[in-house]
């Protein structure tokens, strides 16, 4: 059979070869570095470098947002342009081309944050030099709570882009894919807010409820909730998310 | 017909979706090195026809086999034998010809990038195949989408309504082009369409269908070259002219009799004889679109 690495390098052609793309991670550079500079000017005590670097790390937001788009437009971009009929009739099993485009987006994703992340250091290193205020819980120093956190926030990212994959491949439609995943990425922190385990004993089972790993770096969490708990319950979110996507992109018939 | 084993076997295809039956127990067989015709009015499910070939859409009941290979159960060895257009070849636009050439070959084993320049000097779009397509005209695209679908070699090549948006120079291009593959290199070619005076030009056979339903299979080249054609003789005298051919109707002031060639000669050559004054003859092709109403009926039929 075919080599599977050459599907991914076709994926990897379809995102890379849009400006698009490069806009997105040109904007991944560009608006932490914006920050950056603003908070170098405007403050006149500078903030220690990994006080800064924490700050920085709120607009890893936008890395989720992009890492959605691409994920919402990876399938459904196919049916928009037609392109899928001919993507179809290659002698490769559906459930192989729907793995190279999930594989393409992780990529990307990685990609997106290591960017990020670079760039986040890189930043708060050179250009602030002041004494660090933030105080951390025991066991961590600086860089390793800010290692955990970012891990738990690439989860978060993860498990959105999975959420965004998944309508990808059922509306087929980018405008409603990309829409309706972006629409969940910031809704869902209403939805952690008002669905409090202590007050629901259902709603620690609730997606949203699960998907911030780092509440549990403090110690405990709510209603009895552990890091075990939230960390199973994401895995069989994901897995259900996954295999309706599967499905449904396989069984589909293609017509018009 | 040949006696070659058949590249595609259709047998008892059936398409169902919900209640409605859109392709009824389709039988056929389309033998290798011809051009093949799909013929049949908007709705009768040609494309579902199609589709269900390269995997588009499932089947229902029955099976089709390319070669060998069954599209249910073996889809892969039945895909790497077919090249296909499904309606517009949509192409990714923000790449360049050359780069959707690629795409697509490296989705299929041991095609080498002489075998696409190869391709893409073929269908003669060697100096714009670095150009991205969003830059393409229709006929353009429609080249890349050949392109394409004979990177691999196929055994077969499946085109779904291929003169669609076709300036009539590149309908001409494109007729002769699969007339030569069929002819010279011995690939198969499936075509769809419900133009018929294109289908009469193009295919050497062609497979009526009608609301899911085989009408006929029709072989355009053979009839056309053998056996007796009816033939209208235009004479002054039409009855004594019937008396004197012993057969024919008699339309106005003409006999029509069904002739071959050199029978054609000898009815002239008797009724000049017989004094009778001939002023034409002209042989009666009954056009493939005659043909079609006659199989599928004519008009005020409704949607299947």
């Amino acid at each position: 059979m075919g080599n599977f690495l050459l599907l991914l390098q076709n994926e990897n052609m379809k995102i890379y070869r849009r400006i698009r793309t490069w806009v997105m991670l040109g904007l991944i550079v560009a608006i932490p570095a914006l920050f950056a500079v603003l908070v170098k000017v405007s403050v006149t005590d500078d903030p220690g470098a990994w006080d800064m670097f924490s700050n920085i790390t709120i607009i890893y937001m936008l890395v989720s947002v992009f890492a959605s788009v691409i994920f919402a437009d990876i399938v459904a971009s196919e049916f928009g342009w037609g392109t899928i009929k001919l993507l179809l009739i290659r002698p490769w099993k559906r459930s192989k081309i729907l793995l190279s485009k999930l594989l393409a987006g992780i990529l990307f994703s990685l990609i997106s944050t290591i960017l990020f992340l670079a760039v986040d250091f890189i930043l708060s290193f050179a250009l602030f030099h002041g004494r660090s205020v933030n105080e951390y819980p025991a066991d961590y120093t600086a860089f390793s709570y800010a290692m955990e956190q970012m891990l738990y926030q690439y989860v978060d990212l993860l498990v959105i882009c999975v959420i965004a994959f998944m309508l990808s491949t059922l509306f087929r439609s980018s405008g409603i894919s990309i829409g309706l995943s972006i629409f969940i990425l910031f809704a869902r922190n209403i939805f952690q807010a008002l669905l409090n385990p202590e007050l629901y004993p259902w709603a620690k089972y609730v997606l949203f409820t699960n998907m911030d790993l780092s509440q549990y770096m403090m110690g405990g969490g709510q209603a009895g909730m552990t890091m075990g708990f939230s960390i199973t319950m994401l895995a069989v979110y994901v897995l259900v998310f996954l295999a309706i996507s599967w499905v449904v992109f396989m069984k589909r018939d293609v017509a018009a | 017909m040949t006696s070659q084993e058949p590249v595609v076997r259709m047998i008892n295809v059936t398409k169902k979706i919900g209640s409605k039956t859109l392709i009824d127990k389709l039988n056929l067989e389309i033998p290798p090195g011809r051009v093949f015709g799909f013929l049949g009015p908007n709705g009768a499910g040609k494309t579902t026809t199609i589709r269900m070939m390269v995997g588009l859409m499932s089947i229902s009941e029955g099976d089709i086999y390319i070669g060998q290979s069954s599209v249910k159960t073996d889809f892969e060895g039945a895909m790497r034998q077919i090249g296909a257009i499904v309606e517009n070849p949509e192409m990714y636009k923000f790449l360049t010809g050359y780069q959707n050439l690629l795409h697509y070959a490296r989705m299929t084993p041991g095609i080498t990038r002489a075998r696409i320049d190869e391709a893409v000097a073929r269908v003669g779009l060697t100096n714009r195949i670095h150009e991205k397509v969003k830059t393409y005209s229709l006929g353009m695209r429609q080249r890349l989408g050949v392109a394409q679908a004979i990177l691999h070699r196929p055994k077969l090549l499946v085109l779904d309504e291929p003169t669609n948006g076709l300036d009539p120079q590149g309908i001409r291009e494109l007729r002769d082009y699969l007339q030569e593959l069929a002819h010279q290199e011995g690939t198969t070619v499936f075509v769809s369409s419900h133009l018929l005076s294109e289908m009469e030009l193009m295919c050497d056979t062609v497979a009526v269908i009608k609301q899911g339903r085989l009408v006929d299979v029709k072989d355009l080249r053979g009839s056309a070259e053998a056996g007796r054609r009816e033939t209208a003789f235009e004479v002054d005298k039409p009855l004594e002219a019937a008396a004197l051919a012993g057969s024919g109707t008699i339309d106005g002031s003409k006999l029509i009799v069904a002739v071959d060639r050199e029978e054609t000669a000898d009815l002239n050559a008797r009724l000049a004889a017989g004094g009778i004054r001939v002023y034409s003859i002209t042989v009666l092709t009954r056009s493939l679109e005659d043909q079609f109403f006659e199989m599928t009926g004519r008009g005020g039929g409704q949607i299947g």
